[in-house]
């Protein structure tokens, strides 16, 4: 048994205007998990205490909170690998979530993210009489299984630095999801779902990986790759700015084998977008009187050729 | 709490030191940025490698490592480019391959471990490496400078050659994604308790700032993408450095550099002025090493950072 101290975020949001955090002590085995504790601290100590849960084993998804400066499932997470050497473990309600009491936040941003997918299949012939059931084979459901995992429980969506200054970003767990249908043999929709995901933001994923520490190995990080390569094969709204940055990046590489820097951001803004060309023109006119202005061309490596073969022989559309 | 595992812990055949870094002499890819819009870094690093008494031989036919936007358009093109890179070092007996970016070092890391574990992968690359006579063998190890500096040439010798220690200057880290994330792919060091630049501050004196935005990150690959997003990003991390006393940040990322030294300006707005300015990671240790300030190219810093130099009587 060890002594545990629970650094408690509290707040009401039917009285309180500010939260405040109370410290409760609870004497229970080191390696009990955070959910645990809380329960232990709830039933023994302070009933007042409110925090989602339900199945304890990293199944339902309920419990996600702010453990010492880590989002994830208490239900996952022994207190011994996060507390100090003080024994004190500290909780807060998810990052990126209005708290509404204790750790428990409003949820509603996040589910209308998924709302908007249309999480259920939209068969082509949905309107249909149907004999028999709508074969996958277990090759086609490989793809599927590590997302039909996802338990909702928007550990990734806490932790998203885009989602933080952005909340019309769709986030990991929703475009992760929009996959689920987008790659599934049995549904119609996929052009339209990937335009829809598309204008929710898709290529407003900054690559940071912080949604690489999903509980349920759900990956979203790999899987908003895997949107956007099926936008660009399928060509939807390749005038947006996401598509044209990956496509005049892999140009630039393919022509000179480096990544030329001046012609990404104009091939990206649009070289007759004056508009847009004019709002990054005050950062390149600080870059230009510092003498940091990256060469209007670069000139292509070394055997460039093998280069190019490489971008012929995987067929890649640049 | 997870910590960095111990030199001898690591999985060895991704962190190893190989023959050519036992003779000091390893393969450099500087990577597009460094050779581009922030040649300072490019500098600082050669006068660092001078300083440490190693040799870094660049690898100029390799190509750009594919900087995780290319991925988007062609799920084996980074792969195939990067495995072209590590055949041209295997020529060369440079197995050792150093990196200067964050980028840079995850995504040469990915692409070398399906190389190395997927027999498939393997064998698709050097078909098309074959069409013009290369051929990856699969010996290649890629590490950033940062843990170079750390597991080759050690903490303790670091601080017995510091000649211009900074005077406890308050510097905030500031990592830059890839190279602690995927851990799976990096796996250096704990990514959410990573504490390598930290090590380096304190071995040139400064004193580390330990602040949440230190593993977040910098929006540089959606800068373009929607106005306003990276630049919120940037003033967030900073803000947040700059409440925990930070007087400049280092970092081992150029992309990370543009990002916070151009950006601060315009996220004033929101999130109030910080100015805190951006060292490349080899400009500060060089610094400390004894290089001539002169030579680090701190001019072409878009935010100053003599003038913290100056207040902390680093330089007059």
């Amino acid at each position: 048994m060890a002594k545990i101290t629970l650094d408690v975020f509290r707040f009401d949001e039917a009285v309180d205007t500010v939260p405040h955090r109370d410290k409760v002590e609870v004497d229970i085995p080191e390696t009990t998990t955070v959910l645990d504790a809380l329960e232990f601290a709830k039933a023994e100590v302070d009933g007042s205490i409110s925090f989602r849960r339900s199945c304890r084993s990293a199944i339902c998804g309920s419990c996600s909170m702010n453990i010492n400066g880590i989002t994830g499932l208490a239900c996952k997470t022994p207190c011994n690998t996060v507390m100090d050497k003080n024994g004190t473990v500290k909780v807060d309600p998810m990052p990126n979530f209005q708290p509404m009491k204790d750790l428990v936040v409003h949820m509603d941003p996040f589910w209308d993210k998924y709302t908007r997918l249309k999480p259920y299949l939209q068969p082509p012939d949905k309107d249909e009489e149907h004999a028999t059931e709508r074969r996958v084979s277990p090759e086609d459901m490989k793809k599927l299984v590590a997302v039909a995992n996802c338990v909702m429980c928007a550990t990734c969506y806490a932790l998203c630095p885009v989602v933080s200054v952005d909340p019309a970003f769709a986030g990991p767990a929703a475009i992760a999801y929009a996959y689920r249908f987008i790659e599934d043999v049995r549904d119609g929709e996929r052009k339209e779902r990937i335009a829809q995901i598309s204008e929710d933001y898709l290529w407003l994923c900054a690559h940071c990986y912080a949604c690489s520490y999903c509980p349920k190995h759900v990956d979203p990080n790999d899987r908003i790759i895997d949107v956007k390569r099926s936008a660009i094969a399928e060509r939807v709204m390749m005038d947006e700015r996401g598509p044209r940055h990956a496509l005049i990046v892999s140009k630039t590489i393919k022509q000179t084998g480096m990544l030329a820097e001046t012609e990404v951001i104009q091939g990206t803004i649009g070289r007759f977008n004056i508009k847009g060309l004019l709002k990054v023109a005050p950062l390149g006119l600080r870059m230009l009187s510092r003498g940091k202005m990256p060469p209007p061309f670069v000139k292509p490596i070394p055997k460039v050729d093998e280069v190019r073969t490489i971008f012929e022989s995987l067929e890649v559309p640049v | 709490m997870s910590t960095t595992l111990l030199p001898e812990e690591r999985p060895l055949d991704s962190h190893r030191r190989t023959k050519s870094s036992q003779s000091k002499r390893y393969g450099f890819f500087p990577g597009c940025v460094a050779k581009e819009s922030c040649k300072e870094l490019f500098n600082s690093t050669m006068l660092l490698a001078d300083k440490l008494g190693i040799e870094l031989i660049e690898l100029t036919a390799a190509s750009c490592c594919g900087a995780s936007v290319v991925n988007d358009v062609n799920g084996d093109v980074a792969r195939v480019l990067n495995a072209r890179t590590y055949a041209q070092a295997e020529v060369l007996g440079l197995d050792d391959v150093i990196t200067i970016c964050s980028t840079c070092t995850g995504h040469m890391r990915a692409a070398n471990k399906e190389l190395r574990e997927n027999e498939e992968r393997m064998s698709q690359a050097n078909a098309i490496l074959g069409k013009f006579g290369a051929k990856y063998q699969g010996n290649v190890t890629v590490r950033h400078l940062l843990w170079l500096l750390i597991d080759d040439i050690g903490l303790d010798r670091l601080r017995s050659m510091v000649v211009r220690p900074l005077n406890g200057l308050k510097v905030a880290p500031f990592y830059g994604c890839h190279i602690i994330r995927p851990e799976s792919v990096n796996g250096w060091e704990s990514a959410r308790n990573p504490h390598s630049l930290e090590d380096v501050i304190e071995a040139i004196g400064g004193e580390a700032v330990d602040y949440a935005g230190k593993t977040r990150c910098c929006g540089f690959h959606i800068q373009l993408e929607k106005d306003n997003v990276a630049t919120d990003m940037v003033g967030q991390n900073m803000r947040m450095a700059q409440d925990h006393g930070a007087e400049a940040v280092i970092t081992p990322c150029p992309l990370c550099h543009l990002a916070l030294d151009g950006y601060q300006q315009d996220s004033a707005a929101r999130w109030g002025r910080t100015d805190l300015p951006t060292f490349h990671l080899p400009q500060l240790v060089a610094f400390a090493l004894g290089v001539p300030p002169e030579k680090l190219g701190l001019n072409k810093h878009l935010i100053d950072p003599r003038n913290v130099m100056v207040a902390r009587e680093l330089i007059s």
